[in-house]
């Protein structure tokens, strides 16, 4: 998988994979031992959940999405769910708690996965959005975290894009050509060539 | 009125008619604090109306019960300024159908200053990212409505990187300002509030470290800092200097167990203690470290062979990332090794702090602790 440090974006048209491989990105760093937080803004907590139970690794949830559909759903020990995509404030505080107790159990590595940034920004204003991600970006390279946040292409203005690209530190970009899938990261400090790959049930192959 | 909120109760009571912004980080969870002022004074019988605009009624509903809080009470209502944005139909009293129109907006949240004895707007801050700055003239209105109609409006705005003059609009409209922060350093190692400005009364400014409690809310407590380093650095005469009472449990001139010292410190109220430096302690240190906010260690300067032990029982103590300063003590002896030369000897970061004290004589040592309220006060969200 991919070797990459801080805040990276995965940027991409709809329907190519992206989701697929960053949870696989996602799953490679926890079986290395990494802890995980995984911010899902389309899916329910359950549902995440559900799709990596044959992978036997843990992780926690900030469910965003449970709360508008059913305003009764409880916490659980995996799951902390926020009022809505709105409660930025609500995804800030418990991003820094699960990096906080992960940081305190003595797990220094983590992995954060927002899936998707582009929700969000169909919910709030960009320049809200880009105050968020300047708390939330400063955090992640304060303990050398590793987070991963998906953008739809195509969904959003170029200068959103833009603007998005200067606050992380890369972006893995994905493609489709001729029926293939192609990816590439881009950083400023390296720039891969375009490596093809396919998806096989859950598995993305390089 | 009061707010409900531990030692800040004892400072202030809000007249009628007055403006009081809770000022939160956003890495903290602060719409708490709105709430516990809210259900403070539905209980004192106050007439209330709680703003919601990022989540519904129902989990407004929810938030309340989980700190075992009973608002449905006559005199509590809500105003929904959410479900619009969703698309919902709302059955609460108070319904803003466009929360993206700011007139509509504007007139509802009169209407509730109009009817309430207080208001609580949660949060002003999702206002402004919803309907842009305009919010803010709206918000002088809301001001001199309730300075007119005798309510009370407690607003919470949450500090993201605003504009500096945003900021400063909302903070000189508030009558009173309480910060609602998190001491940061790598991750979030405490959280805090506290009095900034209050305009009705002559305070001093106090800080408080709370936690949430469900149920409960929130609740003060007191910091813990631990002193540390070798045997006969001078830990026990650090910590009797700096505490204003401070006990020791000594066997024969030194420390077997644990100095205990308190300190009223620039708002803080502070407990220190002070670690044994014998090695057969050291599982006491890790325990310690675990729960402390950060670190001072004292070592010797004349004696330089006892650094190693000293660099020892640093990692032993913050290896949760705490922060921490060093005091150079006995800088009054002779053959007392310069700041510098500790830190070239212990390669210590140059970014971490070396204080010379003479702690027998309470030189240096309120600097020491200076430098780590400094340290860790540095990443909060103050403008």
């Amino acid at each position: 998988m991919l070797e990459f440090d801080g805040n990276v974006m995965i940027y991409g048209l709809p329907l190519i994979g992206k989701t697929i491989l960053a949870r696989n990105i996602f799953l490679s760093k926890l079986k290395e031992g990494y802890g995980g937080v995984y911010i899902t803004t389309n899916d329910t907590g359950e549902d995440v959940l559900d799709w990596f139970k044959d992978f036997d690794v843990n992780f926690k949830v900030i469910d965003c999405i449970s709360k508008t559909i059913y305003p009764d759903s409880a916490d659980t020990e995996f799951i902390k769910r926020v009022a809505s995509p709105i409660d930025l404030t609500g995804i800030s505080v418990w991003t820094s708690r699960f990096l906080d107790s992960y940081f305190r159990s003595g797990k220094r590595d983590v992995i954060i996965l927002l899936d998707s940034l582009s929700t969000l920004l169909m919910y709030t204003n960009p320049q809200t959005v880009y105050r968020f991600l300047h708390v939330v970006t400063r955090r992640i390279r304060a303990t050398k975290a590793k987070a991963l946040y998906i953008v739809q292409k195509d969904m959003h203005e170029e200068r959103t894009i833009t603007t998005l690209k200067h606050m992380f530190d890369g972006v893995i970009e994905v493609k489709e050509e001729s029926d293939k899938r192609f990816l590439r990261f881009i950083s400023s400090t390296q720039k891969t060539d375009w490596i093809e790959f396919s998806i096989d049930g859950k598995t993305v192959v390089i | 009125m009061k707010l409900g909120l531990p030692i800040i109760d004892e400072l202030i009571d809000v007249p009628a008619g007055k403006v009081v912004t809770y000022y939160v980080d956003p890495e903290v969870e602060g719409d708490v604090f709105l709430m516990q002022t809210t259900q403070k004074n539905v209980e004192d019988g106050y007439k209330c109306c709680f703003v919601t605009t990022s989540m519904s009624p129902m989990t407004v509903r929810n938030r309340f019960k989980e700190f075992g809080w009973d608002i449905n009470v006559e005199n509590f209502s809500i105003l929904d300024a959410y479900s619009g944005i969703v698309g919902d139909i709302s059955n609460e009293k108070y319904f803003v159908r466009d929360p993206s129109n700011v007139e509509e907006l504007s007139d509802t949240v009169k209407m509730t200053i109009a009817e309430n004895d207080l208001v609580a707007i949660c949060s002003l801050s999702t206002m402004i990212d919803l309907c842009g700055e305009d919010v803010l003239e709206h918000f002088k209105e809301w001001c001199k409505l309730a300075s007119l109609n005798d309510s009370v409006l407690v607003v919470q705005f949450i500090a993201w990187p605003y504009d500096e003059k945003i900021v400063e609009i909302v903070k000189d409209l508030s009558n009173a300002v309480i910060t609602v922060g998190g001491i940061h350093h790598r991750v979030i190692l405490g959280q805090y509030y506290g009095l900034l400005k209050v305009d009705w009364t002559d305070v001093k400014g106090k800080s408080v470290l709370f936690k949430l409690v469900k149920p409960g809310g929130v609740r003060a407590y007191i910091p813990k800092i631990l002193v540390t380093g070798p045997y006969n650095a001078g830990k026990s005469t650090f910590v009797h200097a700096i505490s204003e009472r401070a006990i020791s449990v000594d066997r024969l001139g030194t420390t077997v167990a644990l100095d205990h010292g308190h300190v009223e410190y620039r708002g803080f109220s502070i407990d220190v203690f002070g670690t044994p430096g014998q090695e057969r302690f050291d599982p006491i240190l890790k325990v310690l470290g675990g729960e402390a906010l950060g670190v001072i260690l004292i070592v010797d300067s004349t004696k330089p062979e006892s650094f190693p032990r000293a660099k020892k029982m640093l990692e032993e103590t913050t290896r949760f990332g705490l922060p921490y300063v060093v005091a150079a003590n006995k800088q009054d002896l002779p053959n007392a090794l310069s700041p510098e030369e500790i830190r070239k000897r212990m390669n210590l970061p140059d970014d971490v702090p070396i204080i010379p004290t003479v702690a027998n004589k309470g030189i240096g040592v309120y600097e020491v602790l200076d430098a780590l309220i400094d340290l860790l006060m540095r990443w909060s969200y103050e403008h």
